[in-house]
Parts: structure tokens; sequence; C-alpha cells
């Protein structure tokens, strides 16, 4: 399987006449792209901004990042969720670099949504903080869970998705400034030089503790709470098959833009052939009970073994019960003999004095640490919110609170904040771009 | 928790479904349940059959409370 | 100019040696011994020393404790240092347990020194700063050198450095850091696996800690005779959640009275609910007794099987908690239960 991604490098934006690509400059009409985010009737109000590193902007609720693509040859970037299911991870699909979409709801936020600073102190939180984002920030009917605490958030998820699409096709017709090619030999069909060199497989645990339908990472439109351990190309995932959920405390949450540029996937492939072979993807996911989490660890050793991985890196978009799930499946692995390495962060508390996973094995021994949950932030004012501050202490956002004794609430009366990491936009870049480590204090 | 209640003096049962999370925290006495977000009673099945397996896993609960244990220790349920 | 306060033992208080170990407390305002080198490496002027003999603060601690403490309780000071204690044991438990009583009572940063082999490192180096030192007195500058450069840094608000930089014995405490040089995630995960796969040494980024076991609670001997009380970190409250017991990182737990109650009664009752945002509250809302099992207590309660279900439950959240907040809640709670003259508990959670 070969895939080109062909690379726009978006350095500016702007909204214009006509929605278009030129010498790195993505101009938009607004206007059509409104008509893209209001197809679905269930919108109510909407809004774009164009937000860049530096700006003294504070984005939340934030609640999906997506980068625009183009599909060529037609077919839609996100198969079997935007569009008819197709296989994703071949041929051709150009990508508006250094650049995101950004869903922010006008008003209401939950427990999955996160906060952004695009400039000041809280920019370094956060690797959206350094891109160029288009932002969506919009409202929607969806009454039924405006006062719910976990929200699918599905109009404007889907409504950023589009948009996304929308924006990609500005570079329909453009030729890439460079691409980067992925390309991975079938797994019996590999030289003697590739067979001879360590075998290397990603374990994914997406999130997909939900039962129902609508909050959990979807594998090509389908429910990950409704699959078993399965086998993939990373081109799949590099190319849209995943998307994200609207469900984990959002420190921790890959977004869709995350599986899109998935950096452990793509440092994996930069050591194929030099120092791996690069066997490809087990896919797994996150489960509520014990049995379901020690069934998945079985399927993912077993899968392991039969295609012999020699070493695996396992990572898992959680902390918490999830925890025991990223345990379970190191173990598995170690057991079955395969070397290990673990991506996550950890929840040591606010006071940093707390069990940092809530299970712990000796026979993972070789641990990534990539931020605490509980580390409480201290953020001046910005000058400008877009969406609403008050979502943060209002609407249980996993790091905002409304009161505590000591500390008030999580939003002062100067907009100043004070919030958990939790809360803060995929703030812990457990996809692999963490500058965050986790030391003894 | 369980351990400030096992400190304090108390003869303490922990239920719970992460078996391994239990056994990490210090839990001495442990009976399993179905799952996290419904210990005592799956929602897909008859009421009667939730109510038969709680009843059965407090009384494994109650037998725990019961037995003196040399080390950490999963009573086994039978439904 | 900030104030210190030093610890010394007999000796370094210049009292005398092992024939006035027995010597009992007492607070100088003035420079004894080791506090005048303190009193020069210092951005702080040390205005007391407390000296006491190890053997009382061995033998008699929590009298020794009480009145160290009851000295300080007028003195203003913004720091505390004891030691250096070296290799001697006895001083090295005597520096941890009035360190840690200190830092407890009065909110102050404490630091201490003491050589590797000091018995009193592995009890207290989760209480209080303790910094390696030498073997004997001759380290003496050195190890004063060392804590009072650390006391400096805090007096200064100075950003402190992990543990591994700074020096101390490690805590416990783990906190998030951004690296100097940002490596990302991705490169130390593929580094740290090239290097497993080719057998060399590799630095995990979170050691294993050690499993801490309580003592096992005896058996019941008859339950027909014994109050069972029942314990949830599942989040079940009243639908109005009177106690604003958070939905995660809780810090608050609730007792609710279910002495006239079969069973508990569900959210569309607008009896109980969950509260915990670490699950689907699905199941929960609709039928809270699979979290807190009431239904089954009462019925074992009328089969005479147990002699009581306590009158009241108790809940909280265990999501996100820290365990410093769980181990608090718990020791209310077990407080409360013993009260109630409870000899049981059934803990559920989620």
């Amino acid at each position: 399987m070969k895939l080109e991604l062909g690379n726009f490098y978006v350095k500016d934006i702007e909204f214009g006449a006509k929605t278009a690509f030129n010498d790195g400059i993505l101009t938009i009409n607004k206007e059509e792209a409104l008509e893209v985010v209001f197809k679905d009737n269930h919108i109510t109000e909407a809004d774009l901004r164009i937000v860049k590193p530096g700006d003294m902007v504070r984005l939340v609720p934030v609640k999906e990042a997506i980068e625009p693509r183009f599909r060529v040859g037609g077919g839609p970037v996100f198969p079997g969720v935007t569009g008819k299911l197709m296989q994703a991870g071949e041929g051709e699909t150009r990508c508006l670099k250094d650049m995101s979409v950004l869903v922010v709801g006008k008003h209401w936020g939950g427990f999955q949504d996160g906060l952004i600073d695009m400039g000041g102190e809280g920019a370094k939180y956060t690797h959206f903080s350094s891109l160029k984002n288009v932002v969506l920030v919009a409202d929607t009917d969806e009454e039924f869970e405006q006062r719910e605490q976990q929200k699918k958030n599905h109009a404007l998820r889907w409504a950023g998705m589009r948009l996304a699409e929308y924006l990609g096709e500005a570079v329909k017709d453009l030729e890439p400034e460079d691409k980067d090619t992925y390309e991975l030999e079938p797994l019996t069909k590999r030289s003697k030089e590739l067979d001879e060199l360590p075998s290397v497989a990603i374990v994914m645990q997406p999130q997909s503790q939900m039962e129902e339908k609508g909050y959990n990472d979807l594998n090509y439109g389908w429910d990950t709470n409704r699959m078993l351990p399965t086998f993939m190309h990373p081109n799949e995932i590099l190319d849209g098959a995943m998307i994200s959920g609207s469900f984990m405390p959002c420190s921790s949450k890959w977004a869709t833009y995350d599986f899109q540029n998935f950096p452990l996937i793509r440092r994996l492939y930069q050591e194929h052939g030099k120092t791996i072979n690069f066997v490809g993807v087990i896919m797994s996911n996150l489960n509520v009970a014990l049995e379901q989490k020690e069934r998945s660890a079985q399927f993912v050793a077993q899968m392991a073994k039969s295609l012999g991985v020699d070493a695996a890196i396992v990572t898992e978009e959680g902390y918490g019960n999830p925890d025991a799930d990223y345990i379970g499946c190191l173990v598995a692995l170690e057991d079955a003999g395969v070397k290990t390495v673990g991506v996550s962060n950890e929840a040591t508390g606010r006071d940093g004095g707390s069990q940092p996973l809530v299970t712990l094995d000796p026979k993972a021994d070789a641990l990534v640490s990539t931020g605490n949950v509980s580390e409480l932030i201290e953020l001046p004012p910005m000058d400008e919110v877009i969406g609403e501050l008050e979502a943060l202490a209002r609407d249980g956002l996993s790091g905002g609170w409304e009161d505590d004794e000591v500390l008030g609430s999580s939003v002062k009366e100067d907009g100043s904040i004070i919030m958990e990491n939790n809360a803060m936009f995929c703030g812990d870049r457990i996809a692999g771009w963490s500058p965050k480590t986790m030391k003894e204090f | 928790m369980v351990k400030e209640i096992e400190k304090a003096g108390f003869t303490v049962v922990q239920m719970a479904n992460l078996i391994p999370v239990a056994k990490t925290v210090g839990a001495n006495r442990m009976v399993p349940t179905i799952s996290i977000p419904y210990p005592l009673g799956d929602p897909s099945t008859s009421k009667e059959e939730q109510w038969e397996l709680r009843y059965h896993r407090v009384g494994v609960a109650l037998d725990a409370l019961t037995t003196e244990i040399e080390e950490q220790k999963v009573f086994d349920v039978e439904i | 100019m900030k104030k210190a306060v030093v610890y010394l033992n007999q000796f370094f208080g210049q009292i005398g040696g092992e024939d006035v170990a027995d010597h009992a407390p007492e607070i100088r305002e003035e420079k004894v011994g080791a506090a005048m080198l303190y009193n020069q490496l210092l951005d702080a002027e040390v205005t007391h020393t407390v000296i006491c003999g190890d053997n009382f603060m061995g033998s008699r601690t929590e009298e020794a404790v009480e009145t160290i403490l009851d000295f300080l309780k007028d003195v203003d000071f913004d720091i505390f240092f004891a030691g250096p204690a070296f290799q001697a044991g006895r001083y090295g438990m005597a520096c941890g347990e009035i360190g840690k009583a200190v830092k407890e009572e009065f909110d102050v940063p404490v630091i201490s020194s003491m050589n590797i082999e000091n018995p009193g490192v592995e009890v207290f180096k989760k209480d209080i700063y303790i910094f390696p030192g030498g073997h004997s007195a001759a380290k003496m500058r050195d190890d004063v050198k060392k804590i009072t450069d650390f006391g400096n840094k805090i007096l200064n608000g100075e950003k402190l450095l992990p543990a591994e930089k700074e020096g101390y014995y490690k805590r416990g405490i783990r906190h998030q850091y951004f690296l100097e040089d940002e490596t990302p995630a991705y490169e130390r995960a593929i580094d740290m696996l090239l290097k497993k796969i080719n057998g060399e040494e590799f630095e995990s980024e979170l050691p294993i800690p050690e499993l801490d076991l309580v003592e096992i609670a005896p058996a019941i001997e008859d339950l027909s005779k014994t109050t069972i009380a029942l314990v949830t970190s599942g989040g079940i409250v009243p639908v109005d959640n009177p106690d604003k017991i958070q939905s995660a990182s809780a810090t608050r737990w609730g007792k609710y009275d279910i002495s006239a109650m079969d069973k508990l009664d569900n959210r569309e009752d607008l009896a109980f609910k969950t509260i915990h945002a670490g699950y689907d509250p699905a199941a929960a809302d609709a039928d809270p007794n699979v979290v807190v099992p009431v239904d089954a207590m009462r019925k074992y309660e009328k089969e005479g099987r147990i002699g009581k279900l306590h009158d009241y439950f108790y809940s909280t959240v265990g999501t996100g908690t820290t365990q410093k907040e769980a181990a608090r809640m718990g020791k209310e709670i077990a407080q409360e239960l013993q009260d109630a003259n409870v000899q049981a508990v059934i803990l559920t959670s989620t």
C-alpha cells in the first residue's frame, strides 16, 4: 500500500472573494464556507475566525481539530464518515500544512472539551497554538445535551470535517510543494534485509469507552467500542480512517488532526528499513469491563505473536481506568516475548503525590510520560475569547470547576483562569509531540 | 480510601470491576463486579437477572468479610 | 531580610557529647555552632538555634516535638534547617521528626542533609527536602553549602528544578516538566525502543514504585451481629447533589440516610443519580442499586444473615481524585463509621 501526502505549506490565512490557495496564502470566501457549515440544519449560529500564533486570543470550549485535505481522484477525506466507505491509505491526498480547522462551541462546553491560548504563557501547552487556525465557532439546536456534561457534539464535529474538506478543495488542481511517501511492502513479501531487522508494531488504544453510540472514536465510521483489536496499515490512520470522538478529558485526547499526522507512526516510518522493520498498526481500543480489557490485550498479544512482532510501542488515549487496558496490554505483550515501550500521560494529582497510573506492573519497564492531567495551570486574561469563557467553569470541563473552597471558580472576574491541565486541548500530545515529561520534585 | 478504612480497623471488602486497580491501590479482600458503569447489574439483561447477580455477588462479599486471609485475595463468583 | 531557624543536636549545638544526649530541647536567640556557618551562607538571617539531645528526641519524641513547636509558635521565620546529620542515625531521625512536624505546623520549607546510609533518609525523604551528605562532620561545610544554596533559591523565589537536578533525594512527588531541549515524546519513545531492542540501558520516565499494603483486618466472626456500611466511589448522590461533590478530582464526600429505604430509587423518581464523570452514567441513573446495592443488603438484613445495614451510605467520586484527598476522605469516613459503631464495610467502586 502506497500513500502520497502532498504538502501545501500555509504561510497565512485571510478572508477574500474566492476560496483559493496562492503562494502559501489560503484565502477563504467566508460566506461560501459558512454555507458548507449550515448544510446541517442543526447548526443554528456560526462564524469563522482566523487565529495565528502569538495572537492574544483564548479559545474555549474547543471540541475538535482537523487538517484540511483533498483526496485526489475523488472520495471523502474521512471514508465512512463524511462520505462513502472506501479504502484509505492508498493513492494521493493533499494536505494544507501548518494549519488546522478548530471547532469551538459558541456557548456550551462539556467534559471532553478544552482550551487553547494562541499567545502568551498558555501557548506552550498545545500543538495548535503553533498553527494557523480557521476557527469555526458555532451553536446548535442539540438541546438534549446542552446541559449534559457528556456531549456528542455531533453537529459541530461534522461541520468541522465538512469545512476541512471544503478548504482542502482549494488545492484540488495544484501541485504540492513536496510529497511524503509512505509505503510498506506486504508482510510476507519483504526483502531479506528487512526481515532481518527487528519487527516493530505500534499498538493504538483509541478512546472507546462509551457504550452509547456517538461519543467514541470511529474507525471508518465504525464505533470503536464495537470492535476487537484489528490489524491496520499505518497509511490508513494517516489518511482519514480514524476520527476523534467526544468523551475523554481533553488533555488526553487525540484530535482527528492527531490521527492524520500521528507523529509516532511517522517516526516509525523513518526508521523503517534502517533500524527496524515496521510491521504496521494493531488497532486496539479501551474498555469498561475487566473481561473486555483482558480480551483486547489477549487479541493484541496473539496478533503480535502471529505477525512475528519483536517490539511494540503501545499508546493510550486516556487515563484513569484505561490505564488498566494500557498496562494490561503492555504486560500481555511482554509475556508474549514482545519488547514494549508505552507512551501515555500520568495522573499524579495537583500535589504530584498520587499513584501515576491506576494500575502498575514491573513488566512495564519502559514508559514515556507526556504530562500530568491534574497539574494546576494559572493563566492571565487574554485580549479576546472566542467561544465562551464561562463554559470552563460552568459546563463541567474535566479541568474546570465552578467553585472550590480554596481556589474559587476556574474563571475569574478579570478573565484570568485557573484550571487543571485536564482541560488543555490535547495538552498532553500523547500522539507524540509532547515536549513534556514527568519529573520528581 | 479502602486502605484508610482498613487501617482504621474495619474489615472491608472492595467490590470492583478492575481487580488490577484494586490490587494496586492495596485492597486486601476483593470481589469482582461485572463492569465499571454497572458493577452489579447489566442493564441489557432482565431485572430478575440483574437482581440475582447482585444478590449473589453481595453475598460473596459477605462471605469475604467472614474469611481469614493471609494475603490479597480475589473471591470467586458464580454469576 | 528573611529569617531562618536551625535545628542542631547536643553535639553540634555545643552542649557536649554522648553523655548529654538526654539534653532537653532548648531554643536560643543566637547563632550557636553550625548555625554561624548557615548564617554566612544564607540570604537570610539565622535568628534562632534549636538544640535537642538525640536521645531525648529519640525516646521522648512527642514531648520533644511539642516543646519545640511551642518554642517556635511566636518566632517569625521563613525557612527551617535541620542537621546536617551525616551518617548519625539518631540525629538523622531527629532532624526528620522535627522537620516533618515544623513543615506540617508552619508550612515553611524544611531542608536537611544526611548521608544515604542514614535511616532518616528512607523514613523522612517524602516529608522534607533531604540532600545527600557526607559520612562525618569533615563534610560540614560542603553539606551546609549544598542545602543553603537550595534554601537561597527558595528564599529568592527562583524556579526549582526536578530533584535529580537540585540534588535532593526523590520524594515520590511527580510533576510535569517541559524538557529544556523540547525532545518530543515520539523521539524519546523510539530511542527507548531501539535501546531496549538492542539490549542497551534505558531509563523509563515512569519507574514503577513498590506496592504499599496495609495490614489485613481480621475476619468477622458473626455477621448476624454485625452492622455493615456501604461506601462508594461511584458518585451516587441525591439528584440535587446537596454536598456539591465534584464529578472528577473530588475533595468532598456525602452521607445519605437510607434507613427508611428498601432500595435506592432512581434519577427519574428524583431520588438518586451518579455525578461521576468517568463512566457512562445511564445504567447507574436508571438503577443506582447497581452501584450501591442497598436492595441486596436489605434482603440479607431481613434474612438475618447480617445484623444491620448501617443507616447511611457514604459516597464520593474516585476519578482523578488525588491519593491525598482520597486518604483524607477515607479517614473522615472511617471516623464516622467508628462513631456509629459500624464493624464492617463493603466498598463499591466503578
